[in-house]
């Protein structure tokens, strides 16, 4: 009993400084490093943005050599997607989830502290080939060969970061498995689970599912380099599209993996601030299962211009259109729980209602570009690009930001500056649009993607394009600092810091406690859950 | 009076709205173009048509979102109900997206099927992408050349160029040789690449087809009318991705069978169509290739032609002047030509700006960001001369392999130019017959 006690004594105690941070295994602390992880990269890429965008500000070359454009675009994608989206969705998992299934902490506390330190380093082989001679990789992020063949030193440092990312991922994803089917409070079936834990469930078996594929693609590219292999390489018997369908075997999951978690989000934010339960929890889920299912098989989708058979062609284009049937019956659910809610609009709420808005947008062009004939003209201009930005930074982006305000309060127990955080809000919400929507109009006129120069026509939507993208770029500036305010001080948040909140992570106290449920919630709580009034 | 003068006044302002609206205000049109060719004008179609369901569906959702921001707010007093599930409402939205699908689904497999029908060609022409150019090869008549970027876009891209863009016409959407295509007739596409992957694309023709080194792609166009069709590589292939646009001159049959005979007799120089039509009005092409201000057709580029239209016999012209007009062509017949040290080097200039300098720069520096040697006090430059024509003949790493792409007294030319300019004085002055011997 003594001996006990002083286990629990000894086991409370931590270092404090930076050792804290180094040795935790802690899932708050490792959910905080992520997330201040995935900010500062969402600004290194959002500073490889700017550059871009200044660039293309006027015709002609201004800034940089084309190389450099074409380095600074790949290293925005890598930077964006494996540092900046992905940590800061694993950063909310391993704060929120161990919360909302009344566990004391993840499942695998070691395993967690090594996926999120080996990230750090592979961002900084990544970087640091800009400053190698030769430059960083410039072919793209999507890394085709023969193209990304031609990189110079940067190459092994690229593709050897890309691993390290991966086996972080492949970790993270187990760590949420196992705390989700093993952590669960007394009384929590699969099915009276929070939407975003459902969410995180189904993203963690894609990431472990598809980035050793990535992974495995990236390899074949370094053996063909050094190991003078062919498997790209047509003049010794390989394929160089072989290499694009293994790619988007990964990249198509690991777009679901960007936006699932986002979907989550969602389904906490807008029935808290309609005040009325989620509409459809169980379809809800089954819409996150089907479409995690059709992900891995309309990769092909990405490369309607290869050349392949019709047949091919036909199969992808059936079954990336199928993927708007489940989407569509997330956004009817989302818009069905506001309808006739008692709706406020704080900060979360906006940023949840601006994603229903603007996320549909980038499902519509979506469904336009399943659509063969129309990708021929689609493809590779400023329509995609468009495209993804309206679901990755409008959706993915748009849903962190929006659970950072929902859950901010919950981390720190102080309230935020709503105000400024309006400010941040609108700011963010008008400059998007400014700086993604002409994308569209450019695309259809013919303005190809990853080009440093353009013909004069599109001079003007490009104007308009690259201030909104700085107004974007700056207003993020205001969201660090209402960020850094609320963790200083401000308004004590209560244990339930909004009115129409529900989920166990509202019944502990703001912050909660180190070992967030040191004994699993009363069944009470579980059963109070709005899913199961029935 | 007074009333005319307001009447004025909202007539300006309805008409800057109405530009506005329609988007004349802005120097670029807003939407995909209808194009010229049977697959362009079904894609047009296709494109809108799904472009109004998503509209439709638009109006629907947001509308609804935004009657229950408005009236269904707390601070409006407004009370929450409680409902979560209705199974039926849940079906009807599962099963209306199906229908929106299919028929949306039917129309596309349709226009699929016939843009990739092939058959039935009535000729081939075989497209391939090179870092950073275009070849057009025309099978059935023998003959291929080079397309690449008008000279004064590639002047005013560079980056310290201090040429505004605006001041060159059809900035970086001009090449040197356009491909020429008659309409009416069904031309299948042959599509490959010799290095990277690169995509040819026409917004014109609705054709996007990727160049894919080792593999054939296909296509197909029929271009209702004549004129000049402008388009890009829209698949990332390297530095200079941004800077080799496509432009094709569409011509009616007969005076594409000019064009054709004139490219046969031109001894491997290119023909601008251009030059080719009849100097009377309502022509139907209407083509200033930028080129005619730089490069002035010489005597010898339209000797060829002279040859063919009034059907006289070729005369025959002295060779140096032949090469000195053709930037890129095939090889001619004959390479007895000996080049001296100022035309080897003033040609040589010419080959290198063209084709070397946009990776080795037009100071002979090299590009270290990729990876770019310097030919400037370099050591193949200042080497022996075996291994430097060797080197360009059949290049190394991503150096291309220049004998296939240009002709032995050309390359004579660069290897002497850079072997005695950017500070390099070896002094020696190749001959096209050492080329021809290396090869």
């Amino acid at each position: 009993m003594y001996n006990a006690a002083v286990a629990h004594e000894h086991h409370a105690e931590h270092p404090s400084g930076i050792w804290r941070w180094i040795t935790t295994t802690n899932h708050k602390d490792i959910g905080t490093l992520y997330l201040c992880f995935s900010l500062l990269m969402f600004f290194v890429g959002g500073t490889f943005a700017m550059l871009i965008r200044a660039e293309l500000f006027n015709p002609g070359m201004q800034l940089m050599d084309p190389l450099f454009f074409n380095e600074m675009t790949t290293l925005h994608g890598l930077v964006m997607i494996f540092g900046a989206i992905m940590p800061a969705f694993v950063g909310l998992a391993n704060w929120m989830i161990p919360m909302m299934i009344g566990a004391p902490d993840m499942a695998l506390p070691r395993l967690n502290n090594w996926s999120f330190w080996i990230l750090p380093f592979a961002f900084i082989l990544m970087l640091s080939t800009i400053f190698m001679p030769g430059g960083g990789p410039a072919g793209g992020w999507t890394m085709y060969p023969p193209l990304m063949l031609q990189t110079g030193l940067a190459f092994p440092f690229t593709i050897f970061a890309i691993h390290l990312m991966g086996i972080s991922s492949v970790m993270g994803g187990i760590n949420i498995i196992a705390t989700i089917l093993n952590l669960r409070a007394p009384g929590m079936s699969l099915l009276k689970m929070p939407l975003f834990v459902w969410s995180w469930l189904i993203t963690a078996y894609l990431l472990i599912a598809v980035m050793p594929v990535l992974a495995g693609a990236v390899t074949m590219e370094l053996m063909d380099k050094y190991f003078g292999t062919s498997f790209f390489n047509a003049a010794g018997g390989g394929d160089p599209i072989l290499y694009q369908h293994v790619f988007w075997f990964f990249g198509h999951p690991e777009v679901y993996i960007m936006i699932l978690p986002a979907f989550g989000i969602i389904s906490e934010i807008i029935p808290t601030f309609s005040r009325k339960p989620l509409f459809g929890y169980t379809s809800m889920v089954y819409a996150i299962a089907s479409i995690a299912f059709l992900s891995f098989i309309v990769w092909a989708h990405h490369m309607f211009t290869v050349g392949m058979p019709l047949s091919a062609d036909l199969f992808f284009m059936f079954s990336t259109m199928l993927i708007a049937v489940p989407t569509g019956v997330k956004v009817f659910n989302w818009v069905a729980t506001m309808w006739r809610g008692a709706l406020s609009f704080e900060t979360p709420m906006l940023f949840a209602i601006a994603f229903v808005f603007l996320f549909t947008i980038g499902g519509f062009s979506g469904v336009m570009m399943a659509l063969v004939p129309a990708d021929w003209q689609y493809h590779q201009t400023y329509f995609i690009v468009a495209h993804i930005h309206y679901v990755l930074v409008t959706g993915a982006a748009f849903a962190i930001m929006g659970a950072v305000y929902y859950w901010l309060p919950k981390w720190t127990g102080h309230m935020y500056n709503e105000k400024l955080a309006k400010w941040h809000f609108w700011l963010t919400a008008i400059s998007a649009n400014a700086l993604y929507f002409p994308m569209h109009f450019l695309g259809l006129a013919g303005m190809p993607r990853r080009i440093p120069d353009y013909p004069v026509q599109f001079t003007d939507l490009n104007q308009i394009v690259s201030i909104g993208g700085f107004v974007f770029g700056l207003s993020q500036l205001l969201f660090v600092y209402v960020i850094f305010q609320c963790v200083r001080g401000g308004k004590k948040a209560e244990a339930k810091v909004w009115e129409g909140a529900h989920g166990l992570e509202w019944t502990l106290p703001s912050p909660p406690p180190y070992h967030s449920f040191t004994e699993p919630p009363a069944a009470n709580l579980i059963w109070a859950h709005p899913y199961q009034d029935d | 009076m007074l009333l005319k003068n307001h009447n004025n006044a909202l007539h300006v302002v309805i008409a800057a709205v109405m530009a506005l609206i329609s988007g004349t205000a802005l120097a670029v049109d807003l939407n995909m173009p209808v194009g010229v060719t049977p697959i362009s004008h079904d894609v047009y179609g296709l494109h809108m048509y799904a472009f109004w369901i998503c509209v439709g569906i638009g109006i629907v959702v947001f509308g609804l979102m935004i009657i229950s921001i408005i009236w269904h707010r707390k601070a409006a007093g407004h009370q929450a109900a409680q409902f979560h599930e209705s199974t039926v409402l849940e079906v009807v939205w599962t099963i209306i997206p199906f229908i929106i699908l299919i028929a949306l689904a039917i129309p596309a497999a349709k226009i699929l099927v016939k843009m990739t029908n092939t058959s039935d060609a009535d000729m081939n022409i075989k497209i391939e992408g090179y870092q950073w150019k275009w070849q057009y090869d025309y099978l059935q008549d023998g003959f291929s050349y080079f397309s690449m970027l008008a000279a004064d876009s590639n002047a005013a891209r560079q980056l310290d160029s201090k040429i505004n863009p605006d001041s060159v016409p059809n900035y970086l959407r001009d090449v040197d040789h356009p491909m020429v295509v008659p309409t009416g007739k069904k031309i299948r596409l042959l599509i490959t690449s010799n290095d990277v992957i690169h995509s040819w694309w026409v917004p014109d023709f609705a054709v996007k087809v990727d160049a894919i080194p080792g593999f054939v792609n296909e296509g197909w166009i029929e271009i209702d009318k004549p004129g000049i069709y402008r388009g890009a590589c829209t698949e990332l292939c390297g530095r200079d991705h941004a800077f080799m646009p496509v432009v094709v001159v569409a011509e009616n049959w007969d005076d594409y069978q000019k064009w054709v005979a004139a490219m046969k007799a031109s001894n491997g120089a290119y023909i601008n169509p251009a030059t080719l039509q009849p100097e009377q009005t309502g022509s139907p092409v209407v083509y200033a290739p930028p080129e005619l201000n730089f490069n002035a057709p010489t005597t010898a580029q339209l000797e060829p032609i002279a040859a063919v239209l009034p059907a006289a016999a070729p005369t025959a012209k002295p060779e140096d002047a032949t090469a000195a007009a053709n930037p890129v062509g095939k090889q001619p017949a004959a390479t007895e030509k000996t080049w001296t040290m100022a035309t080897a080097m003033a040609r040589g200039k010419q080959v290198y700006d063209t084709n070397c300098a946009a990776c080795h720069m037009a100071d002979g520096k090299g590009n270290p960001a990729m990876g770019v040697k310097a030919i400037a006090g370099g050591t193949i430059a200042n080497g022996p001369l075996a291994a430097h024509i060797s080197l360009v003949l059949h290049g190394k790493g991503i150096m291309p392999a220049w004998g296939n792409i240009l002709k032995d007294t050309d390359l004579a030319a660069v290897i002497t130019y850079e072997r005695n300019a950017f500070g390099n004085h070896k002094g020696d002055v190749v001959q096209p017959a050492q080329i021809k011997t290396a090869r």
